[in-house]
């Protein structure tokens, strides 16, 4: 009998984890910071360690969540971290020449629009797998970042922390705007035609186009997106990272961003994942290493070890009930 | 071993989710016969196959192997027992050479410890090929072998592990005349060694030369097993194709057909085909050759002929996935370019298409958003936010209007039958304003009262809408009951046209004896 109902219960609670996508991020999110603070509830919940994390998390969840758009489609990005040097070096530049910090941001954020645009270009209209494609980006623009600033770190950059303040509350500004910029996705995501197509064409592709949507241009849409977003992602990066951005800022930071959306529940597979899932990905990302750090493990060979043991975690129970995946 | 049973495969069922494929069939294959299994699209013919070779668990159902009872549980097992599938050319490698996909499909895993000594192996390729008068270079690529040769290196290779049972997958689909006259020969040898082959086919004549025994399937059921020298073409065609209960295909009244028939001489057609050819881009792609079509506005035209007729691509050369090499597509008579879907619909001109798995479907979405998922315009406010109240409100309405039978519009599409998921896509097609749809093979892998009920939506929709719709089918008695107009097709041409007013069904089907 109890075990009847034990057995109940839990048949549910797979049905809920499986097929709640939100809920496929949301509760190891949860049982992640319950855990943290079990173990170390004196630092884990200090206000300024809860300050560092959500500045750590900012420009991540930027970047993951752009990562999440082209996820989504059933493609991949692997731009994203030399976008974000790019767009930060940029800013980095036109900030110490003209010292004007809106008119840096915005170029910054135009030339992440233009990767992005470029890397559509390259997947819609040429037909490069985005794989290549954006491996090809990935190398260029770390390439660009070198050329620019010849090879020297920027530092000083305090007009940036504008986005650290947090007049008392210990929660950035720039940790806010993200937020905002995750809701905007969100909406764009579930409440609109495109979000719409984005899901089918990863779900499948073929039937989509069959059915006479425009899929190359809702491609080349997405990556457009996703490049704005690795821009701000770009900028966050200097306000979030000590005011500085050196050549080599940001590198791996792809594998991050992917990282987050599969611990965010989004299936690699296209078509299935919550809008939130970028942001809650990135936090477990960070509040993973955040407790590691905190119980002593700095060891970045060790950290990197437990990321990559909850990743596998994790992927596996994403891919659950699938017969194979590629 | 002449004349001893191989395989009993007994009571067979296999159920996916909304049809059951195989429905309790019994089939025995001797060996030294070829035994035919002879089958519309959509009868089962590859479902017990697979069966067989343990890709498929069986729901219900024994399989006896030398009169042993055996439980085959991959296709690892099966070769076990000695048993290969041929596939038409899915099965091969083709980077590699003719020696390596050989080595490669005949592997086993006694052979990964085991010293392997290519001249040797070659020797003993080269046995079998001369044995059975087969002959391939050992080291030429696969890429570069026509579809028989790929046919053959499956055989071979099934040969090389001791296969004493052949099931042979549509092998003559891909072919030409002279190629399957040539792995006929193949197999005729195989026969007179005392291989028990089963050889799957939709192709009447073929089954007739070559096979022994020939076993009808149609949906899913077994109809007979015959001696193919007791048996003609037409009957074993009628046996084929059945004949369905008449309140199931008779959706047409005939009371409306002489207004119909008075258009033809003054009306322009809403789309004509003229001398359309097509260049195909895969191997597998049917080259249309000439076709002459026209379709009047609210007009119900059917396209009759079987698999591999060129219905398929008849239709996608309607919205432009097809290369068209020569000829003119025309609009309400004046000419247009169809270069993709999206301006196909911009033309009116819609596609349901065969596979709605692979094609219809969009596996994750709702029934709501795999319904709109064409006409978001009609829900759309502020440019490009959906308003989901009226969506809901629209997918309510289609619900009930198809009689679609759902838990809810917000249940996902996968949960539903094979005929509810056929519905929505239905309803899908209704909801755009096209002026003309496409339907290929509207009816296939579907139980039979919903057959019936999305012909009568099919015609409903074209008489009181008024739009056209042109349905692509293997099933004469669809096209009988359903349209005003038959085309019948056969590799890629139109042979004939009739006005469907007193037609004789036996009339149809004597064009592809």
């Amino acid at each position: 009998m109890v075990l009847r109902i034990l057995n109940n219960a839990l048949t549910k609670f797979k049905y809920f984890y499986t097929y709640y996508e939100l809920s496929r991020a949301l509760i190891p999110l949860i049982i992640l910071i319950l855990v943290s603070i079990a173990m170390s509830p004196r630092y884990f919940l200090n206000p300024v360690n809860i300050k560092v994390v959500l500045m750590q998390i900012t420009p991540l969840t930027l970047i993951a969540t752009g990562e999440m758009l082209i996820i989504l489609m059933g493609s991949i990005d692997l731009s994203p971290g030399s976008a974000q040097a790019a767009t930060a070096m940029i800013a980095a530049i036109l900030t110490r020449t003209t010292n004007n910090l809106l008119l840096a941001i915005l170029v910054a954020v135009a030339l992440g629009t233009l990767i992005g645009v470029i890397n559509g270009v390259l997947v819609s209209k040429l037909r490069i797998y985005s794989f290549v494609a954006t491996l090809a980006s990935l190398v260029i623009w770390r390439s660009f970042v070198i050329i620019v600033s010849g090879g020297k770190l920027i530092y000083g950059l305090t007009q940036y922390s504008v986005f650290t303040q947090d007049f008392g509350t210990y929660i950035p500004i720039g940790f806010v705007l993200t937020v905002f910029i995750v809701i905007l996705i969100y909406v764009l995501l579930t409440k609109t035609v495109i979000g719409r197509y984005l899901y089918g064409i990863g779900s499948n592709e073929d039937a989509v186009r069959l059915a006479g949507v425009r899929a190359d241009f809702v491609k080349f849409l997405a990556f457009t997106i996703a490049g704005t977003l690795y821009g701000l992602g770009g900028v966050m990066l200097i306000a979030m990272g000590g005011f500085a951005v050196d050549p080599w800022s940001a590198r791996g930071n792809e594998l991050n961003a992917i990282a987050s959306c599969v611990l965010g529940g989004i299936m690699l597979t296209g078509g299935s994942g919550h809008p939130l899932g970028g942001l809650l990905g990135a936090s477990m990302l960070t509040i993973l290493t955040n407790i590691l750090v905190l119980l002593g493990v700095t060891e970045i060979a060790v950290q990197q070890t437990v990321v990559g043991i909850v990743l596998i975690g994790a992927a596996t129970a994403l891919t659950r009930g699938l017969r194979y995946v590629k | 071993m002449q004349s001893s049973l191989a395989v009993l495969a007994e009571n067979i069922v296999k159920r996916f989710p909304g049809v059951v494929a195989v429905n309790n069939v019994t089939f025995d294959l001797r060996y030294g016969e070829i035994h035919g299994l002879l089958g519309q699209n959509g009868a089962g013919k590859s479902t017990l196959l697979k069966v067989v070779y343990g890709v498929h668990k069986p729901d219900h159902g024994n399989i006896y192997v030398d009169n042993r009872k055996v439980f085959i549980k991959s296709p690892r097992d099966a070769r076990k027992l000695g048993i290969a599938l041929v596939h038409q050319e899915i099965a091969v490698l083709p980077h590699l050479t003719v020696l390596e996909n050989i080595a490669l499909l005949g592997f086993s895993w006694g052979n990964l410890i085991s010293k392997f000594d290519r001249s040797e192996f070659k020797n003993y390729i080269d046995k079998i090929m001369s044995r059975f008068g087969i002959d391939l270079e050992f080291n030429e690529k696969v890429r570069n072998l026509s579809s028989a040769e790929k046919m053959l290196v499956q055989i071979v290779a099934a040969l090389s592990i001791n296969a004493k049972i052949l099931l042979l997958d549509e092998p003559t689909s891909p072919l030409s005349l002279h190629e399957v006259e040539k792995l006929f020969d193949v197999l005729k040898q195989l026969k007179k060694e005392g291989l028990a082959i089963t050889f799957v086919t939709h192709r009447v004549n073929e089954a007739l030369d070559i096979c022994d025994r020939i076993t009808i399937l149609r949906n899913g059921e077994k109809v007979a097993t015959v001696e193919s020298k007791d048996i003609d073409a037409h009957t074993l065609i009628k046996l084929m194709l059945g004949r369905e209960p008449e309140e199931l295909y008779r959706v047409r009244v005939d009371k409306d057909i002489e207004t119909i028939f008075s258009r033809y001489l003054g009306e322009v057609p809403l789309i004509e085909l003229k001398n359309i050819s097509t260049q195909p881009q895969t191997a597998a792609e049917v080259p249309l050759k000439n076709i002459n079509l026209k379709i009047y506005r609210g007009e119900v035209v059917a396209v009759f002929g079987f698999i591999g007729a060129g219905k398929t691509e008849l239709g996608k050369t309607l919205i432009g996935l097809t290369k068209v090499s020569h000829g003119d597509i025309l609009y309400m008579g004046k000419k247009i370019k169809i270069k993709s879907p999206v301006e196909a619909i911009k033309h009116g001109i819609f596609y349901l298409p065969e596979d709605r798995r692979v094609e219809g479907l969009i596996p994750h979405f709702t029934v709501t958003a795999n319904m709109d998922i064409s006409s978001l315009d009609i829900v759309k406010k502020f440019g490009i936010f959906i308003d989901s109240l009226k969506e809901l409100n629209i997918s309510l309405d289609m619900i009930k209007k198809l009689n679609v039978v759902t838990s809810s519009p917000y249940a996902k599409i996968t949960q539903l039958s094979g005929g509810n998921q056929q519905k929505v896509l239905v309803a899908r097609a209704m909801l755009t304003n096209a002026k003309l749809v496409i339907f290929d093979e509207p009816t296939v892998g579907i139980d039979v009262a919903t057959k019936a009920e999305i012909r009568r939506l099919i015609y409903r929709y074209a008489r009181e809408r008024g739009v056209s719709s042109l349905v692509l089918t293997s099933d004469v008695d669809e096209a009988l009951g359903l349209a005003d107009r038959i085309y019948v097709m056969r590799d890629g041409k139109i042979i004939r046209e009739y006005i469907n007013k007193n037609l004789d069904r036996d009339e149809i089907l004597k064009n592809l004896a």
